[in-house]
């Protein structure tokens, strides 16, 4: 029997559903002291003092952190991309949002933990925040973050761009403009496991880290460089996870676990309540889209520009890499030849936003899909049509100016429609990816194809 | 007051791999004494079933049974790196990590069995935990054999090692535009949506779910339905129900526990209808593409078009809670049409809600 095709079940299923599958909070290890973080009840403020001694001596604490005990405590998660670091792990001076981690505690229990944080004396002097992504750049916004208000490293620019053939031509001699704008919001990842980490140190000096980090190699380059140690000083023990969705690729317990496991020489365990999953862990990011099409009254989309801000929070984190996503994605699943296409990531005072299931992309197909619709009841046309007529074809180019080889646009769409017995003209029902020919390529489309070498 | 049924839907793309590339997964593979398997993958499952459809990729790959093959994915000492699971690359590119790995297995694995059958290892291939003489199928020797003559006669470990890696695509930032294909594979889906508005409450039930995803190959389609069903409650809960921040932008009344955040239940699950439609990708493993992340976003602009077929208006900030639509259908926006401009959502653009029209924003250079 082939293997590949076939309804086996799950390798791992049983263990799930039967409850002996070992997750991290599962794992227990002798002597192991419970965390606790004090996190910012502000969500922007200066952290004018703060003073552990009195909670140091609490009875059952064995070690406090704060950012003095971290090697490298800024660290960015795209520094291997090129991406600057604007993170701290634990808040140095200022916090940017609520829930921001700013010391930890281990001590014999959670409740001991607790009272420890309580004890840890700060105080804080508030600053205006900022909430508002389209609000970022007006003369009276707050500054927020070091780098001003918008992230300002895409080369020289402080926005991805796309620039694609001659807008201006499409805008000229399209029949109708058709401006929408779409704001999908922020959501929870939601996992039934909440942050969890514990770490071990081991008699030979290394750290074994239980993580349900999505990212094993990923968090360990995490780790490592806070520590700053090489890798064979750190053990990830991983690869089962109880739900991440995206949320589980930022590194949120592994590295205080690591300084308070090194501190106080015992294994320590840190589990997210499900009140700081919800509250303290990133969420989807909101995005605000602004699309204006130039099309024809025959149903050609001739250009598209697009204004995408990006909700980013406190730090950066993906958020730089969401938006190119989202940016050599924001045509869809079709063919528009002229394109302009400026996003922004901006910070504001909320949790930072991360990776979410569709990262960049989900936010491109609740805007383009709604606005395609619109654009078919703006000039009377069949929205099934509409996309049909402009879906992408093979050698066509994407909006940053690779060729198409196996696009999907035309049989998905033709599926659905007959699923539903959506009755479609025979030159729609007929239609299939291959190459455009004849009607199907019109001048403004000949272009496109011949900037990509092809030869139409 | 009435309740009102919509038709709504959408088509969508979404990329396989890390945007740009530059994001390898590594596998090794071993063979125990009596030929059974031994996978290294750094690849987390996330519950989307990564073990299952990687064990199946190399049962093939080598000519196995399923059950012959371990996988362990569980630490960084013995597993390579895996850049991890994000970007619905685990059934692609570690996918294709585990297959590239078997196929070095595989060739040692003929080798060997072509010093034991004296058969030159061009006229040998392995079905079914055997290598077989090809036009002479008595000729054969299993792969429990290969492995203990390696083992205790040629004093020989079956192995093989693998990376996928598709080199990393610069862009130019003033374009956008890449020189290399900047993923793996790109899949395809296409959502119909039939829901019922009331008009009275602003209460959107969605019925029935039609959903068809090209994934280039179903490695295991009972896995790729649950993604789609999956996805298809994500979708919902984004469409309809969820928010972090209830009355973005401001942070206030969040919802801290499951009592006070609408995450969609099995109960709001309507009716589903999956098609699956394999267009096979060159690269992928056996023509696999993607599946996971796309899984939820496909539903929130079928059901925002759904609404805007049953009751006439737009429902663009998304989800689309009874309060949106309830105020949607109250304020009856028309969208302004200035020559041939049609101009919707004009009261929530960043030239309106700018103090100074958006201008760093919209001011940037051409």
């Amino acid at each position: 029997m082939k293997a590949v095709g076939a309804r086996l079940p799950r390798y791992d299923g049983l263990g799930h559903v039967t409850g002996r599958t070992q997750f991290v909070d599962d794992v227990r290890v002798g002597r192991t002291l419970w965390v606790k973080a004090l996190r910012s009840p502000h969500h922007h403020a200066a952290i004018t003092s703060m003073e552990t001694s009195k909670a140091e001596k609490l009875k059952g604490v064995h070690a406090i952190v704060t950012c003095a005990d971290v090697p490298k405590n800024v660290y960015g998660h795209l520094e291997a991309l090129g991406v600057p670091a604007d993170e701290p792990l634990l808040a140095d001076g200022e916090v940017r949002y609520k829930g921001q981690p700013i010391a930890a505690v281990a001590a014999e229990s959670e409740e001991a933990a607790r009272a420890a944080v309580e004890a840890i004396e700060i105080s804080f002097e508030e600053r205006e925040p900022l909430f508002d992504i389209r609000k970022a750049l007006d003369g009276e916004a707050p500054q927020i973050h070091q780098w001003g208000n918008v992230y300002p490293h895409y080369g020289p620019y402080n926005h991805r761009r796309v620039r694609k053939g001659d807008i201006e031509w499409a805008f000229e001699n399209a029949d109708a403009i058709v401006e929408g704008v779409y704001r999908p919001q922020a959501i929870e990842q939601m996992p039934m496991e909440t942050q969890v980490a514990l770490a071990v140190p081991e008699a030979s000096g290394r750290l074994t880290i239980y993580s349900c980090t999505q990212a094993m190699y990923f968090s360990m380059g995490v780790v490592a460089a806070h520590l700053q140690v090489p890798l064979n000083k750190l053990k990830f023990i991983g690869g089962t996870v109880g739900g991440g969705f995206g949320g589980k690729v930022d590194t949120a317990a592994d590295t205080v676990c690591a300084l308070l496991a090194l501190k106080s020489r015992r294994p320590v365990k840190w589990r997210w309540t499900r009140e700081e999953e919800f509250l303290a862990s990133s969420t989807r990011a909101p995005w605000h889209i602004e699309i204006a099409d130039a099309v024809t009254n025959d149903g050609w989309i001739l250009g598209r520009r697009m204004l995408t801000l990006h909700d980013s929070g406190a730090y950066s984190r993906f958020s730089p890499y969401g938006v190119t996503k989202h940016a050599f994605h924001h045509t869809g699943a079709y063919t528009i030849p002229n394109l302009r296409f400026d996003g922004f990531v901006v910070y504001t005072n909320r949790v930072p936003t991360t990776a979410m299931r569709g990262f960049g992309v989900t936010s491109v197909s609740f805007a383009v899909e709604t606005h395609l619709t619109r654009v078919a009841h703006a000039i009377g046309m069949d929205p099934w049509q509409l996309r049909l007529k402009n879906a992408n074809r093979i050698g066509d180019t994407s909006g940053n100016g690779v060729a198409m080889k196996d696009p999907s646009t035309v049989p998905v769409t033709l599926a659905a429609a007959e699923r539903v017995g959506v009755e479609l003209p025979a030159e729609f029902r007929q239609m299939t990816p291959e190459p455009r020919s004849g009607d199907l390529l019109p001048e403004h489309l000949r272009e496109q194809q011949r900037l990509n070498g092809e030869d139409s | 007051m009435a309740k009102h049924r919509g038709r709504g839907f959408a088509t969508i793309e979404y990329p396989t791999g890390m945007n740009q590339n530059g994001d390898p997964s590594q596998a090794w593979i071993k063979l125990k004494p009596d030929g059974r398997v031994d996978v290294f993958s750094g690849t987390v499952d996330i519950g989307q079933g990564s073990k299952t459809v990687h064990t199946q990729i190399v049962a093939d790959a080598l000519g196995v049974p399923y059950d012959w093959v371990t996988m362990d994915n569980t630490n960084t000492d013995s597993s390579a790196v895996c850049t991890g699971t994000f970007a619905s690359r685990g059934t692609f590119i570690g996918g294709n990590a585990v297959r590239l790995a078997a196929e070095r297995v595989r060739e040692r694995i003929i080798d060997i069995a072509s010093k034991e059958l004296e058969i030159d290892p061009s006229d040998l291939e392995i079905e079914n935990g055997e290598v077989i003489a090809k036009g002479a199928p008595q000729k054969k020797i299993g792969i429990p054999d290969v492995a203990g003559a390696a083992t205790y006669n040629y004093g020989e470990l079956i192995s093989g090692s693998s990376t996928a890696l598709k080199p990393f695509a610069d862009v130019d930032d003033s374009t956008g535009q890449v020189e290399i294909e900047p993923h793996s594979a790109i899949s395809y889906a296409a959502c119909v949506a039939d829901v019922v508005v009331d008009d009275e409450t602003g209460e959107v039930v969605v019925e029935k779910l039609v959903q068809v995803y090209d994934v280039g190959r179903a490695i295991n389609p009972t896995l790729v339905e649950g993604q789609i069903e999956g996805g298809a409650i994500m979708g919902l809960g984004l469409g309809l129900t969820e928010n972090s921040y209830p009355y973005y932008p401001s942070p206030e009344n969040r919802g801290g526990e499951f009592g006070a955040y609408l995450g969609p239940a099995l109960h709001d699950l309507p009716e589903l209808d999956n098609v699956i439609i394999e267009n096979p990708s060159e690269d992928g493993p056996f023509g696999a593409k993607a599946i996971g992340e796309m899984a939820n976003n496909a539903q929130p602009p079928a059901i925002a078009t759904a609404i805007f077929d049953a009751v006439g208006v737009w429902v663009t900030e998304m989800p689309a809670t009874p309060e949106r639509v309830l105020e949607a259908l109250e304020a009856k926006r028309e969208p302004r049409r200035d020559g041939k401009r049609v101009i919707f959502d004009e009261h929530i653009s960043v030239r309106t809600v700018s103090s100074n029209g958006g201008e760093g924003f919209l001011g940037v250079d051409a």
